[in-house]
């Protein structure tokens, strides 16, 4: 195939977090080799050094965002660019839902305040320099700016990641790939990718259902009947998690990982964000627990009720900023 | 009085610049990290058994070390099947951390992306595309080696308290074989071409020969179960103490001015990063594990320190250059390590875990990760939920080594008189030793 005319501008950032969505954008580029072929990162940080006054010499075609805001630095880089780039695709669950880094807003107050303190942009008399400042809570991209497209995962899973670049970068330039990833992907998005056309402002590259339309594990009778925590014993292979009284998340999770944690055994913690149906992955999680109990004793529902613990931290893992955030939404740009 | 801020600094796992100050007298260098990672607020009241899990988004290593801390915490052994399954994801991944360093030290002088495809490129300006090529692809077969053994390669999930969560299955067994036997191969061709083309002419490497950081002390893990070493900068062991004294022994130190911690020994107190020398300072890392002196017990890996010892002289050394070898000895004894793991006998067995039996209070665990030694300690109430977890990362640990590296190559290009550029260049190769 011919190299393409012009290639996309690309543009690639991780704001608080770790670096492995990025490096899973990396890895792209180790397993397929052909990233550089269609894309130009122009703006990429963590590998080339780029610095932001790169982004004023056009406009980018692809933001590939990841991380979450949770410094001035990272609200500012959001904004740049948001205005820079033709599209803006949230990467990875912290950019997504507010991922890992999110769970921090579940601390006391105190804690808050004095990485506030930390991060304080006050001048410094002995000519130190200064930190961007704290956000009050971690937030998810969404919250800052709008976003056009989404990757979930904690990180995002390799063929969902090369369905986007090929979506959104090559835009049916490469060579087709597409059944890579189009068995988990909705049927007008595989379709859009496969026709080389934009998907959906919106869409999420992600399955349709729930992960436990995608896992492996033999489901028999919803029946809660003792709750479980991951340190004791169960059958790491076979039956349903959720089953043995373990809280699984897969009922409430959007699919497209095709079960990887419950697939070697732990349970589904929700790095994908809520199944499309779902309007509180909690809420669904209490409804899908408590309906199932093997029980109609108050007294043992009650006991049952005792061992179940951190809910907020367990059904929010991934999602606690865009879910359950205590801010006015801002205004986005 | 002038301030030059060179931002952002590549190839680091926390977004980081460097501020040189100028005020008539020698350039104030400050290495600063510019996002916070509450990991305390993060693990405060989560149940216990999930911090493998939460903690692996320091690194993937850290997923391991928090399994050792609940298996003290639980007070339950591993079973062997358990323990070789979680060492060899741990080989995995340094292969693959060292390797992707290795992948950015090639490409450090041009962009990898630009012009992949055109015929100048398939040989490059320095002659490395298929090298790259090479790399990219055994970065792939270690990241399926710890997908296989994790779970996930980036954040793993399988490691539990007393065991793994996953048995292999044969065609598991058969491919990471394959992939460890192509790994020590990957490594050895590596090995030769560093030893060709960049160690000895100063190749790639030349803008950073002479640079170095010492001398400093390092901080490993001692050979007897749960004991850590702290080795002067002489080389000679200055103290062995239990790991669950750590936090005794290391104090971490916040300026305002970086929202990564120093880590600092607390016998010396803390002092002045510009101190020389730097004796409330210590490292960790591949170097600082081979500064203990001992022979390795691979041979590719023991040959390879061999003829770091011939070129560079004995151990300690402090040089980036030395760091880097340093990389190259442990990148082959990660691939011979797995190999020799990798054996069907080895990674199979009928019990994958010890099952606790009550919930503990406390539990602490030390690891060597690729980037350096790392420690978990944990306290809980009584129904297991997290109380307080202290950790200590690589980038804590070696935070006030990159400070000292940062000054150092600032001071190094400002005596040449080279351009910004060429400052952050230098100190970028000089961190990503570690």
């Amino acid at each position: 195939m011919s190299r393409p005319e012009q290639k996309k501008k690309l543009a690639i950032y991780t704001a608080t977090g770790c670096r492995a969505c990025e490096q899973g954008i990396l890895d792209l580029n180790y397993e397929v080799n052909e990233l550089g072929r269609f894309a130009d990162p122009v703006f990429w940080p963590y590998v080339l050094g780029t610095p932001w006054e790169a982004l004023s010499e056009g406009k980018v075609d692809v933001a590939l965002f990841a991380g979450t805001i949770r410094t001035e630095a990272d609200r500012q880089a959001a904004l740049k660019l948001r205005e820079s780039s033709e599209l803006l695709v949230a990467v990875g669950a912290c950019a997504a839902f507010g991922g890992l880094p999110g769970l921090a807003n579940l601390a006391d107050a105190t804690e808050a305040k004095a990485g506030e303190t930390t991060g304080s942009s006050s001048a410094d008399g002995e000519g130190k320099p200064t930190l961007p400042r704290a956000e009050p809570q971690g937030l998810c991209l969404s919250q800052v700016v709008a976003v056009d497209y989404v990757v979930p995962g904690c990180p995002p899973t390799q063929n969902l990641l090369w369905a986007a670049v090929l979506a959104l970068v090559c835009r049916g330039e490469s060579p087709a790939r597409l059944s890579y990833a189009a068995g988990r992907l909705p049927e007008a998005v595989a379709e859009a990718i496969a026709a080389g056309v934009l998907p959906r402002r919106g869409t999420t590259f992600a399955g349709e259902k729930a992960v436990c339309g995608s896992c492996s594990r033999i489901k028999e009778e919803k029946k809660f009947g003792i709750c479980k925590r991951p340190y004791q014993e169960y059958q790491e292979t076979g039956r349903c998690l959720l089953e043995q009284g373990l809280i699984c998340q897969g009922v409430a999770t959007q699919e497209g990982c095709g079960g990887i944690c419950t697939g070697v055994g732990v349970p589904c913690r929700g790095c994908f964000g809520k199944a499309p149906a779902i309007f509180d992955p909690g809420a669904k999680m209490v409804g899908a627990i408590s309906s199932t109990f093997d029980s109609k004793d108050a007294k043992e529902i009650a006991a049952l009720v005792e061992n179940f613990v951190d809910l907020a931290g367990t059904f929010y893992r991934y999602s606690l900023p865009s879910q359950c955030s205590l801010l006015a939404t801002p205004d986005k740009g | 009085m002038s301030k030059v801020t060179l931002d952002a600094l590549r190839w680091q796992d926390q977004p980081a610049q460097a501020t040189i100050t100028v005020n008539g007298g020698p350039p104030q260098v400050y290495f600063q990290i510019t996002a916070p990672r509450e990991v305390a607020a993060m693990c405060q009241g989560r149940p216990v058994e999930e911090l493998p899990r939460i903690l692996s988004i320091l690194s993937p290593a850290h997923h391991l070390c928090a399994a050792q801390a609940l298996d003290r915490l639980f007070g339950v052994e591993p079973p062997p099947v358990a323990q070789n399954m979680r060492e060899a994801l741990r080989l995995a991944l340094f292969f693959r951390d060292h390797l992707r360093k290795f992948y950015f030290l090639v490409t450090s002088l041009e962009n990898p992306f630009a012009d992949f495809w055109s015929q100048d490129a398939q040989r490059g300006p320095h002659g490395l595309r298929s090298l790259l090529d090479d790399l990219m692809r055994h970065v792939s077969l270690a990241q399926e080696a710890a997908i296989i053994l994790g779970g996930r390669a980036d954040h793993p999930v399988t490691a539990v308290a007393g065991g793994v969560s996953r048995s292999l299955k044969e065609e598991h067994h058969a491919r990471l074989a394959e992939i460890a036997a192509a790994c020590r191969s990957c490594a050895e061709r590596l090995g030769g071409f560093l030893r060709e083309q960049v160690f000895p002419q100063g190749k790639i490497l030349g803008e950073i020969r002479g640079l170095e950081a010492g001398p400093l002390t390092s901080l490993t893990l001692a050979p007897e179960p749960d004991g850590l070493v702290l080795r002067g900068a002489g080389g000679g062991e200055a103290e062995r103490f239990g790991a669950a004294t750590l936090f005794d022994k290391v104090g971490l130190h916040q300026e305002t001015w970086s929202y990564e911690p120093f880590a600092f020994l607390k016998a010396k107190g803390w002092q002045d990063l510009g101190k020389v020398p730097a004796d409330s300072l210590f490292f960790v890392g591949p170097l600082a594990r081979l500064n203990n002196g001992q022979p390795l017990a691979t041979p590719l890996a023991e040959d390879e320190r061999q003829r770091l010892v011939e070129a560079l002289g004995p151990f300690p050394r402090f040089e980036v250059v030395a760091a880097y070898w340093a990389l190259l000895v442990e990148l082959l004894g990660s691939a011979e390590g797995l190999v020799a793991l990798c054996e069907v006998e080895k990674l199979s067995g009928p019990v994958l875990r010890t099952i606790p039996k009550a919930v503990g209070k406390e539990g602490h665990a030390a690891l060597e990760s690729p980037r350096g030694l790392i420690y978990h300690h944990f306290r809980t109430d009584e129904r297991g939920l997290v109380v307080e977890a202290q950790v200590l990362d690589t980038a804590t640990a070696n935070n006030g080594l990159f400070g000292i590296l940062a000054q150092r190559a600032v001071e190094a290009s400002l005596a040449r008189k080279e351009p910004w550029e060429e400052t952050k260049k230098r100190i970028e190769l000089s961190l990503l030793a570690y």
